[in-house]
Formats: structure tokens, C-alpha cells, sequence
């Protein structure tokens, strides 16, 4: 019977049930045969309302979306290009950056192919570089900042692993350090590839007067990333405290001084901006219900009873948990995945001896490929949709990226220190 | 009438919605300049930003199921012809509705059982006040839920102009 309801359930979810309603179903279930009061669903939904970092998951999400309706994507591009595009491979480094940084403030990873994309692909074919090349490249960028703070993705993170309360506590601030360098990995492995396609085509030669242009161009948003670190790392604010102070100066720079934002427009996108945090936390909220069952039935533990009897070590563990969370990434987005599965693999993990961190950034990075990995990766069909490809060409056009980008994940996964020493540090 | 009713519920839902992330903002803001610089702070603001930040996620959620926008596994239905899609369409929206209900149902008894207990959530606001958004926005989603139905049914035949047929959307 039980078994019978549980196909029903994923046969539903398949034919696009929303996932919070076959979560809050599953979770019902799980309380009904236990005969517990059903009432249980609102008491555990209510404790979304017990989280404080959360108050800065819908202040980000917001800033990001701010952002990408004014003029910021257009000033971002044209800064990385004066500062990076004398390189070889320059104007592909320049969009590696520039979605990276576009990305860790709008989270939503499909925002950076639309806003950033649109503006990159017609430059880079311009410029000589190979269509699928750029078809590849824009498509595995837009999902390139998720390690890098103040991400939506490593605050769930952060906010999951913290509600659990399991092995060494740790707080959002370690997370966002522990990011910075796999981030950066990434990138430079990413910008390789860029230079080696890049190396026969013309190089731009480098402007002093057009890289000062784009400077006093965006000089009220290059003091983002500094506000928003520098403040939590000084001390001076915490990180809830520093999204606050983020959307405030970002209204006032794109509303009163850039003026790329009319005040009219501001309802919109507050409504647009909280259809996705809507979605997020209503998810949050139900699996705060389903995680207590799944404990409560100590069903982690029966997972970890079942693989410890085959899996003795910890690199053989973490060979698996990379092709369990591909996978997994190629049918959920990182949300869902994060708040559903961190519950379940998180026990395991630690049994196993990895750390929280270093788990939550290899989770983060699997997913991250998983963005674009076919069949149903979400950046294929947005960028088709965009830049009207047949998804077909883009899954050839992503694979050189998706090996690159493998092999940074295997690198992170088997190398902690990459993702422990900053934190450990400061 | 109906659509009257339709129009009324989406301006407040609207305004709700922008009026909590405005008010958030502000909080948030006040909060931080009275405690560095006036060395001050309001006792409230704290859990009542808590507290919104739900309502913000279930006001957030109702527009979400307004466009059809909540996050899905969309494997299957992305395969199928039209008739399969509205078939699946309708089913998925039924069932959401069902238990979006269900849980509306029993938000509602934990909300009357905290409201004869006199609870406070904090500063004199009572706990039921601040959970009361929980049934309302479950209930809100479930009537949601079955509206989509109507448009769901459009995907069966959309060279067909039934428009008679339809529900008020």
C-alpha cells in the first residue's frame, strides 16, 4: 500500500505537480500512518517564522532582480571588457566574470543567460570565436556564481544545515569563504579553455581611457561586492542586516542617481522577484514538516546502515554521492535539492567524516553542472528559448564545459582543504 | 460578480505582497541605524520581521500558483501532445487543490486551538494572528489550484474557440 502511494506520488510529481505539494502529500502520509495529528504540517510551517538569517533570502533575491532591470548588466560587461578583454580568449573571460558576479547576486542562475547573455553572444560571434563555442559557454555561465556569496543557494545551505544541528557548528560567513576559492577554480579552468579557443583570433589592445570611462560608469556599483562583504566580514553587520543595507543602497543608486529604474516600475518587480522567494520558502516551509517524519522514522540512518555494508571508505562514498547528486541535478533545481536531499545526505555524510562545508560546496558545485547537463538541465531550455537553438545543438555545444567542469568538482571533492582553509583562516 | 470578486482578491493580494516586502525593507533598515547610531532599538521588530518573512513566502506562493510558476518536475508533460498535457495539466492542478485544502483544513483547527489558548507571539500580538496567514494562504492557493483547472482545460483543443465554456479567470 504504501509502496503503491509513493509511485502514485512521483508519477504525479512527473506529470507536474508542483514539488511542495507532493512534499506536504508525502510528509501527510508519513504522519497519517503514524497516526499523528495533521495539524503537525502548520506547527513545523510555522517555524519558518523562528529562521532570522531568512529575512535575507527575499532582500537578495530582490537586489538581484533590481538589478538586472536597470542599465547594471550592460556597465558590468563593458567594465570586465575594458578590464579583461585585451587577453587572449578576452571577451569569453569577460563573460565567464561577468555572469559569475551577476549570478552570486541574482541567484535565480537564468537571469545572467537573459540579462547577460543577450548582450555576449552577438559580441563573442563578432569577435570570431565558434558558435557552439559560445552557445556552450554562455549557457555553463549562467549558473557559475552559485559559490560565490552572497548566493541563494549557500544561504539555503547555510539555513538547512544550521536547522539540523548536526556535527561542527558553523555559520553563513565560513560558508560564503569556504565558496570563494572552488569559485575561482572554476573559473580559471573555465578561462583556460577561453584562451586556448581564443588564441588565433585578433586580440583588442588594452585602453587606459576606456577602462577609466568604465569605471566612472558603474563607480556606484563597484562598491556592491565591499558592501555587502565587507560588512559582514568587518564585523559591522550580520548577513540578514547586510541585505538589508544592499537593497536600501541599491534602490537609491538605480532609482535617484542612475535613474535606469522609474519608481512606478517598483511594483512589478517586487511582485516578479516574490513569485520565486514564494516558491522557495513555501517549499521550505512544507519540508520542515516532511524532514522531522523522515528523522523522526530515522530514515538517514537506514540509508547509511544500507550503504556502509557495501561502502567502507570515504573516497568511494564521495565517487557516489558526485554521480547520485548529477543525476539528481539533471531532474531537480538547486532549491528544491538542496532542502530536500541536504536532511537525508547530511547525516550520512558526516558519518562518513566529511565536513558540513566542504559537503555544502560539493553539493553546490554538482548542482551547479547539473544546470546544464541534458536531458532536462533547466539553462538548455532557457537558452534555446533565447537564442532559438534547438536544444539538440546545445547539448553538443555544452559537453567541453561539462567535462571542464567536472573535473573542477572532482577536484573539490577530493581535495577539502580548498573549501576548509579560508575558513579556518579567518 | 464573479470576476469582481477575482479583481478584488488580486489587488489585495497584490498590495499585500508589496506592502510587506516595502515595510520589511524599512524595518530592517530602522533597525540597523538605531543600533549603530543611536545605540537603540525597537523590541519588536525583530520577531515581527520573523513573522513576515513567512508571510512574504505565502503571499509570494499565491502568486506563484496564480501563473503557474511554482518550481516542478516537468519531465513528462513536456513530451506529451496537447491532449495528454491538458489531461496531466488537470489532474496535477486537482490534486494540488485537493491538498492544498487539507492542509488549509488543519492550519485552520492549530490556529482555533492557539486562539483559545491566548498565546502571544510577542509584545501583546497574539501567536494566532501571526499563524492565521497559514490556513488563508493554503486556502487561498487550493481555490487557486481549481481556477487553473480552467485554463489547463484550454490546452485539450486550442484551435477550438469555446470561450463560453470557460471559468472566469
Amino acid at each position: 500500500m504504501e509502496i503503491f502511494l509513493t509511485l502514485l506520488l512521483i508519477a504525479l510529481a512527473m506529470m507536474g505537480t508542483p514539488l511542495f505539494i507532493i512534499i506536504v502529500a508525502s510528509a501527510m502520509l508519513g504522519f497519517y500512518m503514524s497516526e499523528v495529528d495533521l495539524s503537525v504540517i502548520a506547527i513545523e510551517f510555522y517555524r519558518l517564522a523562528e529562521i532570522p538569517i531568512l529575512l535575507a533570502i527575499p532582500l537578495f533575491t530582490f537586489t538581484g532582480y533590481l538589478l538586472s532591470e536597470s542599465g547594471a548588466p550592460q556597465r558590468l560587461v563593458r567594465l570586465t571588457q575594458a578590464v579583461l578583454g585585451w587577453m587572449p580568449g578576452g571577451l569569453a573571460i569577460v563573460c565567464l566574470c561577468a555572469c559569475a558576479l551577476f549570478t552570486a547576486f541574482t541567484g535565480a542562475s537564468g537571469v545572467a543567460i537573459v540579462a547577460l547573455g543577450a548582450l555576449l553572444f552577438p559580441a563573442l560571434m563578432q569577435a570570431g570565436y565558434r558558435e557552439n563555442f559560445n552557445l556552450g559557454l554562455i549557457t555553463s555561465s549562467g549558473s557559475l556564481g552559485v559559490l560565490f556569496a552572497p548566493s541563494l543557494p549557500l544561504i539555503l545551505y547555510g539555513v538547512i544545515s544550521q536547522q539540523m544541528g548536526l556535527g561542527e557548528p558553523f555559520s553563513i560567513d565560513d560558508l560564503f569563504l569556504a565558496g570563494l576559492l572552488p569559485g575561482i577554480l572554476m573559473i580559471v579552468i573555465l578561462s583556460g579553455w577561453s584562451i586556448w579557443q581564443g588564441k588565433s583570433l585578433p586580440k583588442i589592445p588594452y585602453s587606459t581611457k576606456a577602462l577609466i570611462d568604465a569605471i566612472n560608469e558603474s563607480k556606484w556599483e563597484i562598491p556592491l561586492p565591499f558592501i555587502v562583504l565587507g560588512g559582514i566580514y568587518s564585523g559591522y553587520f550580520a548577513v540578514s542586516e547586510a541585505a538589508a543595507v544592499t537593497v536600501v543602497y541599491v534602490l537609491i543608486v538605480e532609482i535617484l542617481i542612475n535613474r535606469d529604474i522609474k519608481l512606478k516600475q517598483l511594483p512589478s518587480i517586487m511582485h516578479e522577484s516574490m513569485i520565486l522567494i514564494g516558491a522557495i520558502l513555501v517549499i521550505l516551509g512544507v519540508s520542515m514538516a516532511s524532514t522531522n517524519y523522515m528523522i523522526d522514522a530515522e530514515i538517514p540512518s537506514q540509508i547509511f546502515e544500507t550503504i556502509q555494508e557495501h561502502v567502507s571508505d570515504p573516497l568511494t562514498f564521495l565517487l557516489l554521492l558526485n554521480i547520485f547528486l548529477l543525476l539528481l541535478g539533471t531532474m531537480l533545481d538547486i532549491f528544491s535539492a538542496i532542502v530536500i536531499m541536504v536532511p537525508i545526505i547530511m547525516p550520512i555524510a558526516l558519518e562518513y567524516g566529511v565536513h558540513p562545508i566542504h559537503l555544502g560546496i560539493i553539493f553546490l558545485a554538482n548542482m551547479q553542472i547539473g544546470y546544464f547537463t541534458p536531458p532536462v538541465g533547466m539553462n538548455l531550455f532557457i537558452a534555446s528559448h533565447r537564442f532559438n537553438k534547438p536544444v539538440l545543438q546545445l547539448y553538443r555545444a555544452t559537453w567541453p564545459f561539462f567535462i571542464l567542469l567536472l573535473v573542477a568538482v572532482l577536484i573539490i571533492t577530493y581535495w577539502p582543504a580548498l573549501s576548509l582553509t579560508l575558513p579556518a583562516v579567518f | 460578480m464573479h470576476t469582481k470578486i477575482n479583481r478584488l482578491i488580486h489587488l489585495l493580494e497584490d498590495g499585500l505582497l508589496v506592502f510587506t516586502l516595502g515595510a520589511m525593507i524599512l524595518l530592517a533598515l530602522s533597525q540597523i541605524v538605531l543600533r549603530n547610531f543611536f545605540d537603540s532599538g525597537i523590541e519588536w521588530s525583530a520577531p515581527l520581521l520573523r513573522v513576515m518573512v513567512m508571510w512574504l513566502g505565502l503571499l509570494g506562493a499565491i502568486a506563484a500558483t496564480k501563473q503557474s510558476n511554482h518550481i516542478s518536475i516537468d519531465v513528462v508533460s513536456r513530451l506529451l501532445p496537447n491532449k495528454g498535457k491538458a489531461i496531466s495539466a488537470v489532474i496535477a492542478n486537482l490534486f494540488s487543490a485537493v491538498i492544498c485544502a487539507i492542509v488549509s483544513y488543519y492550519a485552520l483547527q492549530f490556529v482555533l486551538m492557539e486562539y483559545e489558548d491566548g498565546m502571544m507571539a510577542f509584545s501583546g500580538i497574539p501567536a494566532w494572528l501571526c499563524e492565521s496567514i497559514i490556513p488563508v494562504g493554503f486556502g487561498l492557493m487550493a481555490l487557486r489550484f481549481l481556477l487553473n483547472i480552467g485554463s489547463s482545460v484550454k490546452l485539450w483543443a486550442p484551435d477550438e474557440p469555446n470561450k463560453q465554456q470557460q471559468p472566469p479567470q
